[in-house]
């Protein structure tokens, strides 16, 4: 399939390129830098040793192919490469390879970094490149200061949850904005189940066609996204095609994954039956006159369960599910080629990818072929035409992995008792086990989505007459089909009670975005330059959806729903949005960039509010002083760049449901075998945009030809008019699809401050040997300021068992009774009353819930990354910190019960060997094991310090050098061996589950990341 | 002159750009294709119809008449417990819930909801048959008055020692409602007794007979008022309502021969109310049925059991103990079980909410406590199960006889609580560990910690 698939791209390819051979002819030129023309400048035709140099007036001829490359180079200034085209002529400018004229693309445009005013990150494609991962916002995590990154699961594909800068929302989306190619993109879960894996729409882009990533920060760098860039926007630019000869690149990439972290070490067959017979004497010992454990386990064998003494009976086999379950050394492969090439007039970028990942953990893995075909041709002189098209089919076999479904393989490790065995003595499956036996359902049950996504981004350019006035018209489509395929088996498992169960959902879902610009530049004198642009975008999306339901298959193994008996749930949808904005934007460079300012207004319409507030105005403005071009400081040689900027704005966002300003009536509903309805929304016709004031103070600096550079940022983020859903005495009785009962108001407040730090080293700095080390680190401090208050002005809280949104806290801070000990003369476990230091008590329900003094948010996060090349070796590491925050184990209500939760109906973890066995055991983490089942008790013994370290990345290749290239007829050769996530250290001993929580701090039975090792090689002939 | 035509041209170019793709604020308009605006969606008789639908549909709702609500009941009582098999009903069995914990507060509150929509609804304003919106008007009456009822009995303070009802919510709260009717305090007990009695005055008047049993009817209503009566030790009024539902000659004690597998069938000659559920429309997992029993291990949850001591209720020859069956789970323990009410393991079966037989045994115990011939209506029950004629009759052989015919129904826990009973620790099995005495705090359910968020003015009851 796939060799087919690379035989067709070559044909294209093929006929693409041969416009471009032609005659040999003579070129001649002039070259020439800031000053005038530059004598003894090397002019080469790239790949040949055909060479010359510039006279005395800079003047050059040489002889050359048509599509063939002109290198221009010179001690002190950058190279500059021309393709030869039609003309004869070509002339070059050089200049100063001093200044940096890093370009940083912001979504819409791009800024040359000294003149930018806020806060952004860019990686290019460097980075991303070769990092083989299913969902491309994956290499992200360490490498910009103020993202946190926390991955939902280490199912390939799954999405994640981003934060930049802290949280600027209660309950509404806290997700940056994603922008591809200058187009506001959706990005989020497209899962058509919450009980499975999810799936990012991002997973559909292949990282090695991208050209770069920048995020945007603060009020200035994200304003042109003003109405929807509160949370930070995330522009994602593709690559294009480069002039020249046609080249190719081709990598492939081959390895293995395990999982990072292992989680908890359950209880053995033999510690369970004793925890469970200790139980019976704690509970029974004195009412029946049991004299010691061994007399309690003969009671239990008698009275309460047979399955102890049939285990001993079968010889005591310890079924370790844990490694049942496990995919070990799981492939990851990925192979893509690609070619670009083109002259003057047109140049293409061409890309085919094939990326397979298995999972970690039995059925299931992650599939996806990428195509591309970006094209860009110059229609006329003044007119440019662009195209720029992907297509890619996605698959992802996936699993129950949400919440602790008992068919889910990673739940079975933690409830599963090790006394059942996965096979029976014949060596047959065994399918009487207490839950589903997951290596069954791995084989039997299907839960498959297939994803397929076309983008097609064109565009077109106008130099106008007018002289620096340019006009750009954009007509962008995003289509994707979704289709999800649910089936249990009959026989075993969860479809077993309804003798088989399928359940298919079908989803297209269509954006488009047109946009129309204009771009005016105004250049007053030498010193003062203009950069306007006026644009105007619209934005709509539909979204059609279909599934059914069925029971009551006819016949095992097949899983259509044609062949089910039963059908229970037809059910179809149609929902759409739609934004429209104008936007104008003003940038000022002053006096060689000394000064600049920046101004953006930004004004957006949103089908999620009611008609009469339905328009929000954005705007920011910015300013940056460029100090090292200061005649003062013209003698601090030291001092390669200064930059102090500032800047300050309001941004929005508008991530609710769609619907939520209508009081609606639902009809989803049936009785009696007719339709019915119901009050389904309350409604708030004043709803409105959510907005944030951003503050960002940075100074940039490069100090010894940029040895040493960086920069240094203050925030503080002030949300307000939260879209918060505020909860309503439940009397109104208007429950949403969840059962939560609220009213979406514009309300409450919240700040989000910190400090950002970006630096890096360039220790060594030569021709051979490159030496460079460089990190990030942010600090967050979250507080909820306001909040709504009901009619005798007291506050709405949000509390749940564990969390709680109060004013004067972090959001969702944890709120829990305080753990007080094991009382060592009862083996009771105990609670402070009030929180720590007040009196204890041994009734839970007599324990108040106190603040715990942290949220699930890291404080503090940081990235360190280490560059060494020698000779062609090189060796490029990243660690990713993050810490500050508590993350909670969940389900220890059954893991962690000294119950029958853990030793009778369950498994426990085998930290609960720890526990109190007679009065004066003092300093047990657990109390005494009683036979009985206790209720959901939530307090902090279960909630744990988040910090952890992560080695994210080490990377050890060879760049085979240009000599023996030569030889072998290639113009690249790469060879490298990638290791992910090989180390992790976590601080709390306590948390053994791995720290990368969700954004809402709960550890859950998810596959963990993986830790892989991946050979890999990369050709460009 | 070229800077002034530059301009024009600019100009011209910015209008021509606008124009192009320029969008008003109805462009903006999301399409409603799945809802109705809930102003203007209710303009006829039949719109009231598929309300009063959705109104039952909440009550099918698994944490209501789905299933909790019936659960809840019995697994606090000396005939359930959970055995644990899925973590399920232990909290509720083992009396350790909190604020924390759900149960139909909400539920009760959206079928109020529903039906305070209709009952606010002006008739004359309505297209189509008015004695048919007069019906469901009616029925409207009833299920409010029936919901506050469960809130009452779940909530109240009656049992505690304290004088607390529920909220008893009249009106349609939505956006435009004030903050008065917005944040409720709790009605007293009387209060609340007082319009339940006042409600269902009025869907008895509104409805009409009617013999789809799926929904409420004329009968129903009084039904449900000697339900009431009875809860509040009101005999004469109990007396009097069961007597109208006798008289109306419209059903009938189902014969011992058609006992179990009147459960298989619906609309039988006993029900007088009942929710349906059918293949299409069931509470799936999350149903009655498949916390019963656990198919002998199949794969439903099966966490609530029968206490041992059921097996010994039921003399021989009594077709009720045919009910009752073993079951055996995964893990090779055999339980008592619940096998012949709501049968189907998918939760196919419509679920009796009342039935003819509880009105017979209203009757006996309001005509018990007013000096009436309570002995003739007992054996209008026994007569038809196979089991032995009382000679005499005491309050215990009532309240034994209901918990005999109603057993897995949901009675049991307000038949003990009613007559002042302490929930006794009479089996090992049972999931408390002594015996919870009439007036412990536990009897009274916490209001939920977010409805106490949310509103101020809503006072928890003592314990919590």
């Amino acid at each position: 399939m796939k060799t087919k698939f690379n035989g067709i791209l070559t044909l294209i390819l093929a006929l693409l390129v041969q416009f471009t051979f032609a005659q040999e002819k003579t070129i001649s030129g002039t070259v020439s830098d800031e000053s005038g023309p530059l004598p003894g400048v090397n002019v080469i035709v790239k790949g040949t040793s055909n060479g010359t140099q510039t006279d005395f007036d800079g003047n050059y001829t040489i002889k050359a192919n048509t599509g063939d490359i002109l290198v221009f180079s010179y001690v002190g200034m950058t190279t500059v490469e021309k393709a030869i085209g039609a003309s004869n002529t070509i002339n070059a400018l050089l200049s100063s390879s001093n200044i940096l004229e890093e370009v940083v693309i912001m979504g819409y445009g791009s800024q040359k970094k000294t003149e930018l005013t806020g806060s952004t990150v860019q990686i290019k494609s460097d980075e991303i490149a070769q990092v083989p991962v299913a969902s491309v916002d994956q290499v992200l995590q360490g490498k910009v200061a103020g993202l946190v990154f926390s991955g939902n699961s280490g199912t390939p594909g799954s999405t994640t949850d981003i934060r930049i800068r802290g949280i600027s929302s209660i309950t509404a989306g806290n997700e940056p904005l994603y922008v591809i190619d200058g187009v506001p993109m959706n990005n989020s879960n497209i899962s058509a189940t919450t009980s499975g894996s999810s799936l990012s729409a991002l997973s559909s882009i292949n990282s090695n066609n991208i050209e770069s990533i920048t995020v945007l920060k603060d009020a200035s760098a994200t304003a042109a996204y003003g109405a929807r860039g509160a949370n930070g926007v995330i522009v994602i630019t593709t690559k294009t095609g480069k002039e020249g000869k046609t080249s190719f690149n081709f990598t492939s990439s081959y390895g293995f994954s395990n999982d990072a972290t292992d989680g908890p070490d359950v209880l053995t067959g033999q510690e369970r039956m004793e925890l469970a017979y200790e139980a019976v004497y704690n509970t029974y010992g004195p009412i029946y006159n049991l004299a010691n454990v061994e007399e309690a386990g003969e009671f239990y064998d008698m009275y309460l369960g047979e399955e102890y003494a049939a285990w001993r009976e079968a010889g005591s086999p310890e079924a370790d599910w844990d490694k049942r379950i496990k995919n070990n050394d799981a492939p990851v492969q990925e192979y893509n080629i690609s070619a670009t090439g083109g002259n003057e007039d047109s140049n293409f970028y061409a890309a085919f990818g094939y990326f397979k990942q298995e999972a970690t953990v039995i059925g299931s893995e992650f599939e996806r072929y990428t195509g591309n075909l970006n094209f860009n041709k110059n229609l006329t002189e003044k007119l440019k035409f662009s195209t720029l098209n992907s297509a890619s089919y996605t698959y992802q076999d996936g699993l129950l992995e949400a919440s602790s479904y008992f068919s889910s393989p990673r739940t079975v490790k933690y409830f599963m008792p090790p006394i059942e065995q996965p096979y029976n003595e014949d060596g047959t499956l065994n399918l009487n086990t207490t839950l589903p036996n997951p290596l069954w359902i791995a084989e039997e049950d299907i839960d498959d989505s297939k994803y397929t996504r076309i983008i097609s981004n064109n565009s077109l350019e106008w130099e106008t007459p007018i002289e620096n006035l340019k006009f750009t018209t954009r007509a962008n489509i995003d289509y994707i089909v979704y289709n999800y395929k649910r089936y249990r088996n009959p026989i075993s498992g969860d479809g077993s009670s309804s003798n088989g169960y399928g359940w298919q959902a079908h989803n297209s879902n269509t954006t488009y975005v047109f946009q129309n610009s204009l771009d005016y530049t105004l250049q007053l004198n030498d010193s003062h330059k203009f950069d306007f642009k006026v644009l105007q975008e619209y934005q709509t999306n539909r979204d059609y959806y279909l599934e059914a339901d069925a029971d009551n298959f006819s016949d095992v193994g097949l899983t259509n729903l044609n062949t089910a008996g039963n059908p229970t749930t037809a059910n179809s949808t149609y929902y759409d949005w739609h934004v429209a904005s104008y936007m104008g934007t003003i940038h000022y460079a002053g006096f060689d960039s000394k000064y600049i300012l920046d101004a953006t207004y930004r004004r957006e319409g949103n089908s999620r509010f009611g008609s009469d507030n339905r328009w929000g105005n954005f705007w920011s403005v910015g300013a940056a002083w460029n100090m090292h071009k200061e005649n003062f400081l013209q003698n601090a040689d030291f001092l390669t760049n200064l930059k102090l900027r500032a800047s300050y704005g309001k941004t929005g966002n508008a991530n609710i449901s769609l619907n939520r300003y209508q009081s609606l009536l639902n009809f989803d509903a049936d009785y009696a075998g007719e339709g019915a309805s119901y009050p389904g929304t309350f409604g708030n016709k004043d709803l409105t945009w959510e907005t944030s004031n951003t503050l960002d103070l940075g100074i940039d600096f490069g100090l010894f030809d940029n040895r040493i550079s960086g920069s240094l940022a203050y925030f503080n983020r002030k949300s307000k008019d939260l879209l918060l859903d505020v909860p309503l005495s439940q009397t109104t009785g208007i429950p949403d699809s969840n059962g939560s009962i609220y009213q979406t108001k514009n309300i409450g407040e919240m700040e989000n401050k910190g400090f950002e730090m970006e630096i890096n080293f360039d220790i060594v700095r030569s021709e051979d040997f490159n030496l460079s080390l460089g990190g990030n680190l942010a600090t967050n401090k979250n507080e909820v300021t306001k909040l709504a208050k009901d009619l005798n002005g007291e506050e709405i809280n949000i509390t749940t068992s564990t969390r709680r949104v109060e004013s004067g806290h972090p959001v969702y801070g944890w709120y829990m009774p305080t753990w007080a000990g094991v009382d060592p003369d009862t083996g009771n476990e105990t609670w402070y009353i009030d929180g720590k230091g007040s009196e204890t008590t041994s009734n839970f329900n007599e324990a108040n819930q106190v603040w715990q003094g942290e949220s699930a948010l890291p404080k503090l996060t940081a990235g360190l990354n280490l560059h060494v090349d020698f000779k062609g070796f090189f060796v490029d590491a990243n660690a990713y910190y993050s810490g500050g925050n508590k993350v909670y184990e969940d389900w220890a209500r059954y893991t962690n019960g000294t119950d029958v939760y853990s030793v009778v109906y369950y498994q426990g973890v085998d930290a609960l060997l720890d526990r109190w066995q007679q009065p004066g055991d003092e300093g047990t983490r657990y109390g005494k094991f009683e036979y009985t089942g206790r209720p959901w008790m939530s307090h902090s013994k279960f909630l744990y310090d988040g910090d952890y370290i992560r080695l994210k990345n080490v990377t050890f290749g060879y760049d085979f050098n240009n000599e023996m290239m030569d030889t072998i007829g290639l113009d690249g050769l790469r060879v490298f061996v990638r290791g992910t996530n090989l180390y992790t250290w976590v601080k709390d001993d306590n948390l053994k589950y791995d720290p990368e929580v969700d954004a809402t701090g709960f550890t859950s039975l998810t596959t963990p990341p993986v830790k892989s090792i991946i050979f890999g090689i990369n050709v460009k002939f | 002159m070229k800077k002034i035509n530059n301009l024009y041209k600019i100009v011209f170019a910015l209008i021509f750009l606008v124009i192009l793709n320029a969008c008003t604020t109805d462009d903006l308009d999301p399409a409603l294709k799945q809802n109705k605006d809930s102003e203007t969606g209710i303009v006829s008789v039949d719109n009231l119809y598929a309300l009063i639908k959705g109104a039952y549909s909440r009550m099918t709702n698994s944490e209501y008449y789905g299933r909790d609500y019936i659960v809840t009941n019995e697994v606090r009582t000396d005939n359930c417990f959970s055995n644990g098999n899925s973590g399920r009903f232990t909290t509720q069995a083992g009396f350790t819930y909190s604020a924390n914990t759900g149960y139909i507060w909400d539920n009760c509150y959206s079928v109020i909801s529903s039906a305070n929509l209709i009952i606010n609804t002006d008739l004359n304003s309505l297209e189509g048959d008015l004695d048919e919106g007069n019906h469901i008007k009616g029925q409207a009456y009833a299920i409010r008055a029936l919901a506050h009822f469960d809130l009452l009995k779940t909530y109240g303070q009656q049992h505690v020692g304290g004088n607390l009802g529920v909220p008893y919510i009249t009106q349609f709260l939505s956006s435009t409602s004030s903050e008065e009717e917005l944040y409720r305090s709790r009605n007293t007990i009387e209060e609340v007794k007082n319009f339940i009695l006042s409600d269902l005055g009025t869907a008895y008047d509104l409805m009409s007979v009617s013999s789809n049993k799926e929904f409420f009817s004329k009968y129903a209503a009084k039904a449900l008022e000697s339900r009431v009566a009875l809860y509040f030790e009101m005999w004469g009024e109990a007396k009097a309502a069961a007597e109208i539902v006798i008289n109306s000659g419209k059903y009938s004690i189902i014969p011992k021969d058609n006992y179990i597998s009147s459960w298989e069938s619906n609309q039988n000659v006993n029900s007088i109310f009942e929710l349906a559920f059918s293949a299409t429309d069931n509470q799936g997992i999350n149903g009655l049925a498949y916390i019963y029993r656990t198919d002998n291990g199949v794969g439903s949850y099966g966490d609530v059991s029968a206490l041992p001591n059921v097996a010994t209720l039921y003399e021989e020859g009594d077709v009720r103990a045919d009910i009752l069956g073993y079951d055996t789970n995964r893990r090779g323990n055999t339980y008592l079980v619940n096998i012949g009410k709501y049968p189907d393991n998918q939760g196919y079966d419509n679920i009796p909410l009342i039935r003819y037989e509880e009105v017979i045994l209203n009757y006996a115990e309001a005509l018990f406590e007013t000096g009436g011939d309570a002995l003739t209506q007992l054996n209008l029950i026994t007569s038809n199960r196979g089991a032995t004629a009382y000679t005499s009759v005491t309050k215990d052989d009532i309240l034994n006889e209901r918990r005999k015919e109603l057993i897995f129904e949901g009675f049991r826990f307000d038949d003990l609580v009613r007559t002042g009973k302490d929930i006794e620790k009479i089996e090992l099995e049972q999931n408390f560990l002594n015996t919870i005495p009439y007036g412990d705090y536990r009897l009274a359910w916490p209001i939920p910690q977010s409805e106490m968020d949310a509103n101020s003015n809503m006072e928890q009851n003592t314990g919590y």
